[in-house]
C-alpha cells in the first residue's frame, strides 16, 4: 500500500493507499498520527474509565457483586457506549475497524491501574476481591463484525448482541473459582461471598450489594443467560444511540467570531443573500 | 508489605508537609444524635491490644438499639455487624449476633439488647483503631468504642485458608484465583494488541482520511484484512466458549452469590424494667456539665444505686460505687472514661418500689473534645443514653434515658 512513484528521480513522491504524497508530507503526517493517536488513547481511556466507574462501579469493583443478574445485565450496556462512538469515528473517517477494541482495552488498562494503585496499594484490598471484568472478546467481535459487514446496523444487531452474550462466558473461566460452595459458621456461602466478608469494606456493608435475589428462578436457574439476552437487546439500542453520539461529536462546525474586530481584524460581513431585498414600496 | 510501605510513605510525606494526620476514623465527626440515640454499645472488650500477623483479636460486647431512635432515620430492618478499621487491615474471620452467624445482614428490634462477637485476624502491620460497628441501611455506620491495636510481623506471611464443601483446598484467599485472572486477562490484552497492531503497522490517520475522501476504499480494507477479521472472529468465539467449558469441567459444583438474611432473637428482657423519666436536662456550656433532673422508679424488691451513665461510648462512672467500678474493663479506652465520673448529690439507695427524683451530673471537657456539644445546634435537640443501676449484690439493671435538652450559656 506504500510505494515510491513518479518520474522524479530518487522517489521524491510515494503512493499511500493510491494517493500520491511527497516524502516530506508523508513523514509529517506519520508524526502527526502518533501525536493524535496518543491523545485519543489517553482521552478515551480516561473518559471511558470515569464513565464506567460511575455507572458499573461496585459491580466491577468487587468479586461478591459479580452476580448472575445485575452485573451481567448492566456491564455490557454501559460498556458498549464508548466503543460504539469510537467505532463511528474510526470507521467512517479512517476505515479503521478498531474502535471497540481500542476503547475496551484502554478501559481495562485504566481499570488495572486503578485497582493496583488505588485498591491494592492504597487501600490494602487483595486482587482476589477487586479484579476487573473482561470485555475484550466482545469488543473484538464488535470490531470484526463491522470489518466484515461494513454496516453499522448489522454491527449493532449482531455485534451488540454478541458483545453482551459473550460477556458472561468470557468471565466464567476466572469467576468459577469464586463460586465454589463453602461452609462458614454453619452457613452456605460462595468463596466470593466469604472474600467480600473477610476483607472489610468499612463503609460498604453486605446489605448494600445489589445482587440477584432469585427473581429469575422460573427460567430453570439459567439467570445469567436470560440476563445476557436482555442485555444484548439493550446493547443493540445503546449501540445505535452511541454511534450517533459519535457522529455528533466528530462533526466539525464553526461559529462566526463576533469579537474579531477587537483584535484588529475587520468585522465579518454577513453572507450575501440570494435575492436582493425588496423595497417597501415595490408594489 | 508493599501496601504497608506505601501507607507509611504517605504518612511520612504528610508529616514532612506539616499536616495533622488523623489516625482514627473521624467517629467524632458523626452527628451527636447518631451517637447518642441509635446503637448503645456496652460491655465492649478486646481480647488483646497486640497481635502478630495471622493471630486473632476477639471483640465482644453488647449493644442496645435505642428506644428513642431518631425519627429521621429508617428503622433497623437491615443491619450488618461490621468492624470499623482502616480498610481490610484485619481480616474478619467470624462474627456473631446472639450466637447466630452474622455473615449476612438481618433485622433487629428497637429497645432490645444483643450480644456480639467478632473475630479479626491480623493482616497489615501497623497501629490500627478497631471499633465494633453496626451498619444500618439508610442510617449508615454506627460506631462502638475504638481501641488501638498493634499488629506486628510481615504482611507477606498472611494466610487465610479454607476448604470448600467439595474438598478443594484454598491455601490463601488473598491470592486464590488471581493467577487465572492475570493469565486469562493478559491473554486477551495480547489478542487485542495483535488485532490493533495489524492496523497500526500501516500508515494511520491522515493518509487514510485522504484516501477515503478520494474514494480509495479498497486500498484501505483489503481482502487479507477481511480474512484476518474472519479468522479473529471465529477464534474469539471458540476461545471464549472453549475456556468456559474448561471452567465448567474444572469446577462442576458452583453456587450463586448468597443474598439471604439472618434471623436472630434479641436477648430476653429484664423481668422488671426500671423506668427513668427525664424532667429536665441541661447542658452547662461554660461549665461543660450535663445535668439530668430525673425521676427513677425502682420496681424491684431490692434497693438500687446509680452506677453509670453511658452515652456515645462515654462512660461516666460513679466512683463511689464499687460494683460500678468493677464493671470497667481494663481494656476500655481511657479517653472514653471521663476522670470526673458521675456526680450524684443524693447517692443514697433507691428503696424497693420507690420513685425518687434526683439530679445526675456528668461534668467533663470530654463533651467538647468528643464534639458532642454540637448537639445544641441539632434540629432535634434530645439527649439519650443508658443508666446502669446496681443492687446491693452487685447485680446490674439497665434503663433508657432520653429527653429534650436545653443549653445554659451563663455559668450556674
Amino acid at each position: 500500500m506504500t510505494k515510491a512513484v513518479g518520474p522524479e528521480a530518487g522517489g521524491e513522491y510515494i503512493e499511500i493507499y493510491g494517493v500520491r504524497w511527497s516524502r516530506w508530507a508523508a513523514k509529517l503526517s506519520a508524526q502527526v498520527d502518533i501525536i493524535i493517536s496518543l491523545i485519543i488513547v489517553l482521552a478515551v481511556t480516561a473518559a471511558f474509565h470515569l464513565h464506567f466507574m460511575l455507572l458499573a462501579g461496585d459491580w466491577d469493583f468487587w468479586v461478591d457483586w459479580k452476580d448472575r443478574e445485575y452485573w451481567v445485565t448492566l456491564t455490557p450496556i454501559v460498556a458498549i457506549t464508548f466503543p460504539a462512538a469510537l467505532q463511528y469515528v474510526l470507521w467512517e473517517k479512517f476505515r479503521l475497524p478498531i474502535g471497540a477494541t481500542l476503547a475496551i482495552t484502554g478501559l481495562m488498562v485504566g481499570a488495572w491501574i486503578a485497582r493496583f494503585f488505588g485498591f491494592h496499594l492504597w487501600s490494602y484490598f487483595p486482587f482476589s476481591l477487586v479484579w476487573p471484568a473482561l470485555m475484550i472478546p466482545g469488543a473484538l467481535v464488535l470490531d470484526c463484525v463491522l470489518l466484515l459487514t461494513g454496516n453499522f446496523f448489522i454491527t449493532a444487531v449482531i455485534g451488540g448482541m454478541g458483545f453482551a452474550v459473550l460477556f458472561y462466558p468470557s468471565n466464567w473461566p476466572m469467576l468459577a473459582a469464586y463460586r465454589l460452595p463453602v461452609e462458614v459458621m454453619g452457613s452456605l456461602v460462595s468463596v466470593g461471598d466469604y472474600i467480600g466478608y473477610a476483607f472489610t469494606r468499612t463503609a460498604t456493608p453486605e446489605y448494600l450489594r445489589f445482587i440477584e435475589r432469585g427473581t429469575l428462578r422460573t427460567f430453570g436457574g439459567h439467570s445469567a443467560w436470560v440476563s445476557s439476552a436482555f442485555a444484548g437487546f439493550v446493547c443493540v439500542l445503546t449501540y445505535l444511540l452511541w454511534w450517533h453520539i459519535g457522529m455528533l461529536l466528530s462533526r466539525v462546525t464553526t461559529l462566526p467570531n463576533r469579537w474579531r474586530h477587537l483584535f484588529g481584524y475587520p468585522r465579518e460581513r454577513p453572507p450575501q443573500t440570494a435575492s436582493p431585498a425588496v423595497p417597501r414600496d415595490a408594489s | 508489605m508493599r501496601a504497608d510501605a506505601c501507607s507509611r510513605g504517605w504518612l511520612a510525606l504528610a508529616w514532612l508537609l506539616g499536616a495533622n494526620v488523623a489516625l482514627a476514623h473521624g467517629e467524632r465527626n458523626q452527628e451527636p444524635f447518631l451517637r447518642m440515640r441509635t446503637a448503645q454499645f456496652y460491655d465492649v472488650s478486646w481480647s488483646t491490644d497486640h497481635i502478630a500477623v495471622n493471630e486473632n483479636v476477639v471483640v465482644t460486647g453488647r449493644f442496645r438499639l435505642f428506644e428513642d431512635w431518631p425519627a429521621n432515620l429508617p428503622q433497623p430492618d437491615r443491619v450488618f455487624i461490621g468492624n470499623g478499621t482502616p480498610g481490610p487491615v484485619l481480616a474478619r474471620v467470624e462474627s456473631y449476633i446472639n450466637g447466630a452467624p452474622a455473615i449476612q445482614s438481618g433485622r433487629l428490634q428497637l429497645n432490645r439488647d444483643y450480644e456480639f462477637k467478632t473475630v479479626l485476624k491480623g493482616r497489615i502491620p501497623g497501629r490500627h483503631h478497631v471499633h465494633p460497628m453496626l451498619n444500618v441501611e439508610g442510617a449508615g455506620p454506627l460506631l462502638g468504642p475504638g481501641q488501638w491495636l498493634e499488629v506486628s510481623g510481615d504482611h507477606r506471611d498472611f494466610k487465610l485458608s479454607l476448604t470448600t464443601i467439595d474438598g478443594t483446598q484454598i491455601d490463601n484467599l488473598e491470592t486464590w484465583g488471581v493467577d487465572t485472572v492475570v493469565r486469562w486477562e493478559g491473554f486477551w490484552i495480547l489478542m487485542a494488541l495483535v488485532f490493533v497492531g495489524w492496523w497500526l503497522r500501516r500508515p494511520l490517520l491522515m493518509t487514510r482520511l485522504r484516501a477515503l475522501e478520494l474514494g480509495h476504499e479498497e486500498a484501505l480494507v483489503t481482502r487479507a484484512d477481511r480474512r484476518f477479521g474472519a479468522v479473529f472472529l471465529v477464534s474469539t468465539v471458540l476461545a471464549v466458549f472453549g475456556a468456559a467449558t474448561w471452567a465448567e469441567q474444572k469446577y462442576p459444583r458452583t453456587i450463586p452469590l448468597q443474598a439471604g438474611q439472618f434471623r436472630v432473637e434479641p436477648l430476653p428482657r429484664e423481668a422488671q424494667e426500671i423506668r427513668v423519666t427525664v424532667k429536665r436536662a441541661t447542658y452547662d456550656v461554660p461549665g461543660r456539665a450535663m445535668k439530668l433532673q430525673v425521676e427513677i422508679h425502682n420496681p424491684l424488691d431490692r434497693p438500687l444505686q446509680v452506677g453509670e451513665f453511658m452515652t456515645s461510648n462515654l462512660r461516666f462512672v460513679n466512683h463511689a460505687l464499687p460494683a460500678a467500678m468493677a464493671r470497667v474493663e481494663a481494656s476500655y479506652p481511657a479517653e472514653l472514661l471521663p476522670r470526673t465520673g458521675l456526680t450524684l448529690p443524693d447517692s443514697t439507695p433507691i428503696a424497693p418500689h420507690e420513685t425518687r427524683a434526683m439530679l445526675i451530673e456528668a461534668t467533663d471537657a470530654v463533651w467538647e473534645t468528643e464534639r458532642l456539644t454540637s448537639l445544641l445546634s441539632d434540629p432535634d435537640n434530645r439527649v439519650g443514653g443508658l443508666l446502669f443501676l446496681y443492687d446491693d449484690a452487685g447485680q446490674r439493671s439497665i434503663a433508657n434515658v432520653s429527653g429534650a435538652i436545653v443549653p445554659v450559656f451563663v455559668g450556674s
